[in-house]
Order: C-alpha cells, then structure tokens, then sequence
C-alpha cells in the first residue's frame, strides 16, 4: 500500500484514479475496511494547502474539506450555525471530532451521518475539484444513496459551501444512551423569526430515509407559526420523505412516532435559542 | 495521597483502611506490563480465521495465496494442523469446556476459529487470514431461543444447575389467594473487557511459559498442560495485570491453544490478542435466557410459593446452562420454592460464567415479579420483602452465618427516600415534566470459598516478603491482600513486599465466585499468623526478651513489635528478637478452604438492597437511570474505597443489563451484528450518575476467618430489577424483556 501525502489539490488530483481512496480524518476510511485489505493506494488530502478552515467570501462560509468537527466547534459562526455546531458536538467522540472531517461525513454517506441534516438545514453547497475544474451541487443532490455520492473516481470534495444567513439554528440527537452512539434520529433546524412568529424555517431530519432529507412541506406550513402552535403543527404534518425503517437501533414504528417529538423540539430550541446539550 | 496511612495512627491496623491500588501509578503512566505488551526476541504473531457463519462446514481456504504471502511462516487448518496430547473435548478442570481447535472442517458456530496464520509481522498475518477467503457449506442456523426444543437435563455440575424443590409447589399453587405468572426474557451477553484476550506464548523444551491474563493461574496450567501433554509444572503462567476478566479469562480456549500450539510447531514465541470482534464467540458469554416464575401468595402478602423455570441458551456441543432459577433459592421465606433449568442448544459459542452467573439474570426476573406481585396485592414493595423476610435459609432450616440484609433495607430506604412513594404507578414528574419512577429490589450473592495457600517469610530487617499466585483483576484484589497479608504480620503496608500473579508461587487460587478476599486472604492470614507464632515462641523462649515466659498469655502483633496480649507495657521489636535468635528469618506458610462441615452449618451470603430512581422523556421514552442507591452487608470490609467500587462496579453493570447490553444475532445467517463496542452498547459516564453505596456493618464469626463475604459480583443483583421496577412505577408499563429497549415503552 503507498500513501500519498500531496500538498497541493492539483498534486492530489493527479494521484487519484486506479482504485485510489481519499483520506481526510480516517475515522470512516479505516473502519470501513473492517477485515479487508487497505487500498493498493491511498491520498491522504490533510497536508493539502488551504483545504483546512472556515472563511466568509462573497456571502458564502467556505469549510475546506480537511475541516474537522472540533474546528467546526471552535469556529466564530454565526447563529444559523448553531445546529452544525450541535452536530460537531455529538460526532462519535471528542477523539473523532479532533480528526473526523465535515466533508468525510458526507462523502461516506451514511444515512446516520450526523453532519448532513445540520448542513442540508443551511442550504450547503459542496464544491467538487477535478480534472475539468471545480463544479458545485447542492448536498441534496450530491448524497444519492446510502453510501452513494456525485463523485467520480478523478474527484475531490474541495469544501463545503454555506450561503450566508440570518436566522437560529438548533440540532437534536437521539440515541439509546447519552452520548457515542449511532443516531436513532437527528433533526436539524435554521428558524427566521419575525416578531413572535415564524418567518422560514428549514428542517432536515436525518436516521429515518435512505438519505437525510429536508421537510420543505412542513417548512411551508411552519411559516407564521408561533412556539405555541410549533407542536400542533409538526404533529399533523404530511412527512412523507420520512421511510424509516427497523434496525438494530430502533424499530420503524418507534422512530416514526418519536421524530415529530424531536422536530417540535428543534424548532423551538431554535425559537427560544435554548443551547442544545 | 500516600500509599499507607502513618502506622501510629493505625495502631497496626491495615484492614479497614480506604489504601489506594497499590500498581495504580504504574497503570496511569502505562508502566504497567500487560500480557501483549511482552514482545519477546524472534517472536511471530498469530491471528486466527473467525467463521463467517453460524452453521455448515469449511468448503474451502485459499491457502496457498495465505502462505504466499510475504511474512506468512505458516498456515494451520484441519488439514495439517498438528496433533494436540489433549482432546479439545476433554474437561480436563473445574473451569474447561469443549472448544475448537481446528479439529474438523465444522462450524458450530460465527467466530469459531477455522484456521490460524502465522507471520514474522501482525500485518502480514491479518493479511495472510484475509487471502485465506474461507467458502462454505451453510447450513440454517439456529441462533434463536426458539429454533430448538428445551431439554431437561438431570445432572449437576459446572454450569449444569441441578432442578431444586424445597416444600410442596404443587400445595403452594393450590393454596395461594393471589398468584401471578409472567415470563421474561435476558439478552446473550459478551464479556468486554478493556484488555481482549491475550496470550504470548513461548516453549523450551518440554516448558512453556505463557504470558495472559488469567483468573485461574493454577487451573490454566493444569488445563494447558493436559492439551499438550506434558506435567502441569512446566508450564509457568505471568498474569501480572489484567484488563477486567468478568470470568471470560478463567478458561482455556481454543484461541490460545491454536496459539500455543503455533509457538511448539515453529519453536518460537508467538503472540495472540483477539479483535475486539473477536471476543464475540469462542470465549464464552452469557446466554441468553427465558425465565417464567409463578408466584403465590397468600392475602397478606405471605409467599406459598415461588416457582421458577429457567430456559437458557448452550451451543450444540458443550451445555453450560446459566443457572438463573437458582436464584430464587435462599431469598425469601416462600412456603416452597422450585428451581428448574432445561436448555436450548443452538449455533452458538459455549455460554460461561460471566459475572454473578445466573443470579444477575435470575435475580432481575425475580425482582420485577415481586414487584408484579406487590402491584396486585396493593402493598409497597419493599412491604412484601420485609414480609417475606427469611430468618433461616428457606427450604433448608439452616440459620445464616450473618445477616444484616434487614438493615440493608431500613439504611436504603432513608438514604433513597423510599418512604414517600406513592404506590400506584405515573404519579411522579420532575420539573422539567419527566416521568419519575422508583423501583427496588434484593441484592443476593452467596459466599464460596476455593482453596488457597500462601507463604510468609519475615526478614531481620522487620520486613516481610508474602507470595500467593492472587489475581488481580484491575479491582484491587492485590492492595486488598496485602493488607491482609500485613496485618496478619503485624507490619505497615509499605514493609511487605507483596509477589503474586503468577504460577511457582503458592496456588492463590480461582479469583472468581466472589470468593478470591476471603481465599487467598485466609491463606496469607494463616501463613502470617503462622510466621508471628513462630516468632512469639522464640522470644518466649529468650530470657533476655521482655516477652520471656509469656508463652501462655499469647501476643498481639502491631506495627513491628510483639506485645504481650492484655499488657501493654511488655513489648519487644522483631528486629530485636530475631538480631537476638541469629538474624535468621522466619517463614511460615499457610492455606484456606472451607471445611466441608461448615459448609453444611450455615446459609453463607452476603445482602443487599437496591433503590432506583429513573426519569423517562414521555414522547421519546428515552429511559435514564438517575440515582442508585446500593446498601449492601457483605461481612467485613477489608478497604472501603476499593469496596465501594466493586459495588459501583456492579451497579453500573446492572444498569448495563437493564437498559444496553445485547448481543443481536441475524437470525438468518446466525452471526452477531452488534460485535463491536459502537454497536454493543455498555453505559458511557453520561449514563451514570447518582451512585451511593452503603456497606453495612457485619461481623460473621462463621463464613471464615477473616469474616469477608466478598463484594465482587453481588452488585449487579438487585439493580437490574430495581431499575426495571422503576420503569413500570415511572410508566405503568411493565417490559418483561431485558434490555429495556426505548421502543418498548411506546404507548401506541
């Protein structure tokens, strides 16, 4: 096996190809390989120049796709940031989050990542490096599948992009036990207020579909609602994105009851701007 | 904090004192050498091939690709795996069970060794297992208690427990005017240690040394020995350290004779650690059970009966059956009690003693009935313990050596706050509006004792050096000794070297049962006893000694002197007696076990009573445990700080079992899905919180010399059920499946 530790992304791309498998923080790459041989060859992106940090430009947060969730947690973001921030906190364990990067939670594409509901709340872009030239796609598009993702064996994730926002965010976690656990469900929320009211909303829930998914229904009917009437409304709301299904974890019917619990709370943690522990 | 307390405030006293772990320091720097941390010159690395499923046979390994391997050395399977002296199917210990070692081209169960790489490097093993690419004959697993028919056994033996009646259940049925019937359920679970298993293992001729961590350093020699034919002697076991063993390491297994049988076939040392995957299969569990128990009772409250049947699950060639209906033999004064165990053999690896064996698992089903039972009499539950409250062991007559569980019961209670329970069900909310429930229940262990010796040799100097093969299992066991061992001698802690964890020592026995204190303790009190009367007759016999002639009244040791029992003004140093009698040193030797007719005399356990306190979410039932209350009698406590955490210990591990631990197996291809610590749940910090423990005096002249009862396993009893318990006061739900899942307590 040969690691490849370039410095530059054009150095890094031009080692890809021929069974290749980028490496960032590893804490996916490696277990993923549980009894199986280690790729033939393997480009290890954290020397790469540049690709670490969080920047503001022209009205998009860039986070390099070597970023990792204790940077993330160490950021000044603003508000919106909030449920990323949540997240970062509960990405397996302090450990992980010192070497488990954002960018590796959505390229490996579990449906459990717990990264991906908060980012898709915020509306994230992901931005591809290739042979051709960067290309952008939105996070809903780019994560296809479990484990499935829009990226050619001759691409990189550069970094995950963030359009600048107002509003609060807010993250909720649930597991079997407090804390290192697989998500039963996670939901996500950026909330705009407006008096007392809500002015958008979006929420992304995360453990109950193949992919995370954004509730652009629900948003919808959220618009003008108050911390009051958030329950009601989130109890009969039509969530058809939500297909979850019975694992180890939790059963389906366990997990379709609990969600609306756990969304009715986010989006009034985010109202309140409760600091979600 | 220093290791001993001044001597001269303790007058001599080192038991009873709350010393901290005497190898703490060399553990938190990591100086401590761990059995895989010995990486002997020319040695190899074994890894072994886990099988991939449940049921079949081994159709195919591509072993010229392992062995084609740069690194690889050899490859062991059926086919030309040498012989062993010792059938695999033997027993030839107390502790053995049939294994696999490569025998036959079978699977028995997921995780069975089916071949074995050995390689200069652990790279190139890991990879010569991996080209190995094993194909198969699956046959349909059965991995569920279900795919097979329960059979009735009749003997009695390791793991085997006998059926129990004591009194007619028949009459106690008949007789009951409230009477309840449930079944519950208790999950596979998997020993996890920190420390995997280990071994390294080097030959010298007909010798072989074996670094691994064991809680039986004697019995695994004798066990080893018998595989590969040579006398138990010449096989010297270090067991300096061990990471947790939970009774998983008191065995032999087929892992490490494959790996021992590597090191003889290649005349070098070879290294094995398992895989944290690993440690799912071959070396052992504890099964899974379904236990239904029939309580009768009269209108008052009064037990007529309790009828207990156990059905557990064992593998298709071994049958340890864990012993959970034994648990309700010895509690409560019912008018009969019936213990029944029949098993279920399925595609799995051989269940064993995992902490507190049966009586973890028995003890949470029958807790949560009485709790059942309380519920439909209408009294509070402890009410109905206190009722039931046995002043001789049940069925039996005999009285108990000590017992202090009444006690146990009042000091809970207060400190808990029990007594202002509402009875009924969903009537407690804390201010964040969850759900509050408290449950209890009886914690129960009983007190064996194994066989022990130890030696004592007191130098000139008024130092002692004390040998016994002891285990320390991380809990302390050795700092807990060498207390006892310095008391025994009249010593500070810090003038008694303390040598033990290995074989050539004296046999220091199993550290197992609850029982390791009080056995190797009683045989380093005899033999420091034995030392002081050596030395009390030399200076009785000295006329230039301030003790001369006091023979008869007898001595008291205490912090390097001899006195005169009863007078204090006659005293001598040791160092001046012995410079006196030529500077020689004395030694002395000594052992424990318990005589058969004592045994027979008294009911011999230790107590306890559990409160718990949990908090559930009502729209997500997310289930917290937060506060414990343990207030146990278990005899003399020899270090409180090291006490209290055994306790802790095995609180937490009820926890663990009532809401975490589960080994789930795909019952299609019969492998675990779970074999891994992010997928095996155990509680993490977050999920403890609120622990007390009391230990309640207790003095008992009759479970053995020293008056210890042992405090290793008895923790865990009792909780499971207390916790359980509060679930339903907290929901009104009861869940008769451990663990208590979250989605159990969906309420539509």
């Amino acid at each position: 096996m040969t690691l490849h530790r370039p410095e530059s992304l054009d150095e890094a791309l031009s080692l890809l190809g021929g069974g290749a498998v980028v490496l960032a923080g590893g804490t996916d790459v490696y277990p993923g390989l549980r009894d199986g041989p280690p790729p033939s060859r393997m480009v290890d992106l954290t020397r790469v120049a540049g690709l670490r940090g969080i920047s503001l430009r022209d009205g998009l947060w860039r986070i390099g796709a070597a970023t990792t969730w204790t940077d993330v947690l160490r950021a000044e973001l603003p508000a919106c940031f909030a449920g990323l921030k949540g997240a970062a906190r509960e990405v397996g364990s302090v450990q992980i989050q010192n070497t488990g990067t954002v960018a590796g939670n959505i390229c490996n594409a579990s449906p459990a990542a717990d990264g991906v509901p908060a980012l898709m709340a915020l509306d994230a872009q992901v931005e591809v490096a290739g042979p051709e030239g960067p290309r952008r796609v939105a996070l809903e598009q780019f994560i296809r599948g479990p484990r499935n993702v829009d990226l050619r064996p001759s691409e990189i994730v550069s970094a995950v992009l963030v359009p600048e926002a107002t509003g609060q965010g807010a993250f909720r976690k649930l597991g079997a036990r407090k804390y290192l656990v697989i998500s039963i469900a996670m939901v996500a929320a950026v909330v705009e207020v407006s008096g007392n009211a809500i002015s958008r909303a979006r929420v992304s829930v995360g453990s109950c579909s193949p992919v995370a998914v954004r509730l652009r229904g629900l948003e919808e009917a959220l618009t003008g609602a108050t911390v009051a009437e958030v329950p009601g409304i989130v109890a009969g709301a039509d969530l058809p994105g939500l297909t979850p299904i019975d694992d180890v974890r939790a059963s389906a019917a366990y997990r379709r009851e609990a969600v609306r619990t756990l969304i009715a709370r986010t989006i009034t943690d985010a109202m309140e701007v409760r600091d979600v522990t | 904090m220093p290791d001993t307390l001044d001597p001269h405030v303790r007058f001599g006293s080192n038991s009873g004192q709350p010393v901290t772990r005497r190898d703490g320091l060399a553990k938190v720097t990591g100086t401590a050498t761990f059995a895989a941390d010995n990486t002997p010159d020319n040695m190899l690395y074994a890894v072994f091939v886990p099988a991939a499923i449940a049921r079949g046979r081994v159709t195919g390994l591509d072993t010229e690709a392992a062995a084609a391997h740069p690194g690889v050395t050899h490859v062991l399977t059926p086919q030309n795996r040498p012989p062993l002296q010792g059938d695999p199917s033997d027993k030839p210990t107390m502790f053995s069970f049939r294994f696999e070692a490569l025998q036959d081209d079978s699977v028995r169960y997921a995780g069975q060794p089916i071949a074995l790489v050995v390689a200069e490097t652990l790279e190139a093993a890991n990879e010569g297992a991996r080209l190995l690419n094993p194909k198969y004959e699956r046959l349909t697993p059965r991995t569920d208690i279900d795919d097979a028919e329960p059979y009735a056994f009749e003997a009695a033996g390791f793991g085997l427990p006998a059926n129990t009646v004591h009194g007619n259940p028949e009459a106690g049925h008949a007789s009951a005017a409230q009477a309840i019937d449930v079944t519950y359920e208790t999950a596979p679970q998997y020993h996890n240690a920190m420390e995997t298993h280990a071994v390294v293992a080097k030959w010298e001729g007909d010798h072989l040394t074996l670094d691994m961590p064991s809680q039986a350093i004697s019995m695994s020699c004798a066990g080893f020995a018998y595989y590969f034919g040579i006398p138990a002697e010449n096989v010297t076991v270090r067991s300096p350290y061990l990471g947790g063993g939970f009774g998983s390491k008191a065995i032999p297994t087929g892992p490490y004779v494959l790996a021992i049988l590597a090191a003889r076939m290649t005349g070098r040392p070879v290294k094995m650690m398992l895989t944290r995957q690993q440690m799912f299969g071959p070396v052992g569990h504890r099964g899974q059970t379904r236990q239904r128990l029939r309580l009768g009772a009269d209108d008052t409250g009064r037990l007529t009966v309790i009828d207990h049947e156990g059905i557990a699950a064992t593998s298709t060639f071994d049958d340890f059956v864990e012993p959970a209906a034994n648990a309700s033999q010895g509690i409560y004064a019912a008018g009969a009690l019936r213990s029944t165990h029949r098993a279920v053999k399925l595609d799995i690896g051989t269940p064993g003693p995992m902490r507190a064996p049966g009586e973890a698992s028995g003890s949470a089903v029958l807790e949560c009935a009485l709790d059942e039972l309380a519920e439909k009499l209408g009294l509070d539950p402890l009410e109905l313990r206190l009722k039931n409250y046995a002043e001789t062991e049940p069925g039996t007559g005999k009285p108990y050596s000590s017992k202090a569980l009444r006690e146990c019961y009042a000091q809970g209670a207060e400190r808990f706050g029990w007594n202002s329970r509402p009875r009924a069900p969903g009537q407690m909310r804390d201010e964040d509006g969850l759900l509050v429930g408290w449950g209890m229940g009886t914690a129960f262990f009983p007190c064996p004792m194994f066989m022990a010796e130890a030696n004592a040799t007191l130098r000139a100097d008024s130092t002692a050096v004390v040998e016994t093969s002891a285990v320390d299992m991380g809990q302390g066991a050795w700092t807990a000794l060498a207390q006892i061992a310095a008391d025994s001698l009249g010593l500070p802690l810090d003038k008694v070297d303390f040598q033990a964890g290995r074989s050539g020592l004296p046999d220091g026995g199993v550290a197992g049962g609850s029982g390791h204190t009080a056995t190797a303790g009683g045989a380093l009190h005899a033999a420091g006893g034995d030392v002081i009367r050596q030395l009390g007759e030399i200076a009785a016999a000295d006329p230039d000694s301030p003790l001369y002639g006091a023979g008869n009244a007898g001595f008291v040791a205490r912090d390097g002197r001899l006195y005169v029992a009863g007078d204090e003004s006659r005293s001598e140093a040791y160092t001046d007696i012995l410079a006196r009698s030529g500077g020689a040193e004395i030694a002395g030797n000594g052992s424990a076990s318990r005589a058969p007719e004592t045994a027979e005399q008294h009911a011999m356990n230790a107590h306890g009573a559990v409160f718990a306190e949990v908090k559930i979410d009502p729209d997500l039932c997310q289930m917290r445990v937060t506060r414990l209350v343990g207030a146990f009698a278990a005899g003399r406590i020899i270090n409180p700080r090291l006490a209290e955490s055994q306790l802790f210990g095995g609180m937490i591990w009820g926890i663990s079992f009532a809401l975490h631990e589960e080994a789930r197996h795909d019952h299609k291809r019969g492998h675990i899905v779970n074999a891994d610590l992010a997928g095996y749940h155990v509680p993490v910090n977050a999920d403890v919180s609120g622990l007390d423990v009391i230990t309640v005096h207790e003095e008992d002249p009759y479970v053995n010399a020293l008056g210890i009862k042992g405090v290793g396993e008895i923790g865990i009893t009792g909780t499971v059920g207390a916790i359980g318990n509060a679930i339903w006061h907290a929901t009104g739900k009861r869940v008769r499946r451990f663990p208590i899942r979250i989605e159990d307590l969906l309420t539509s």
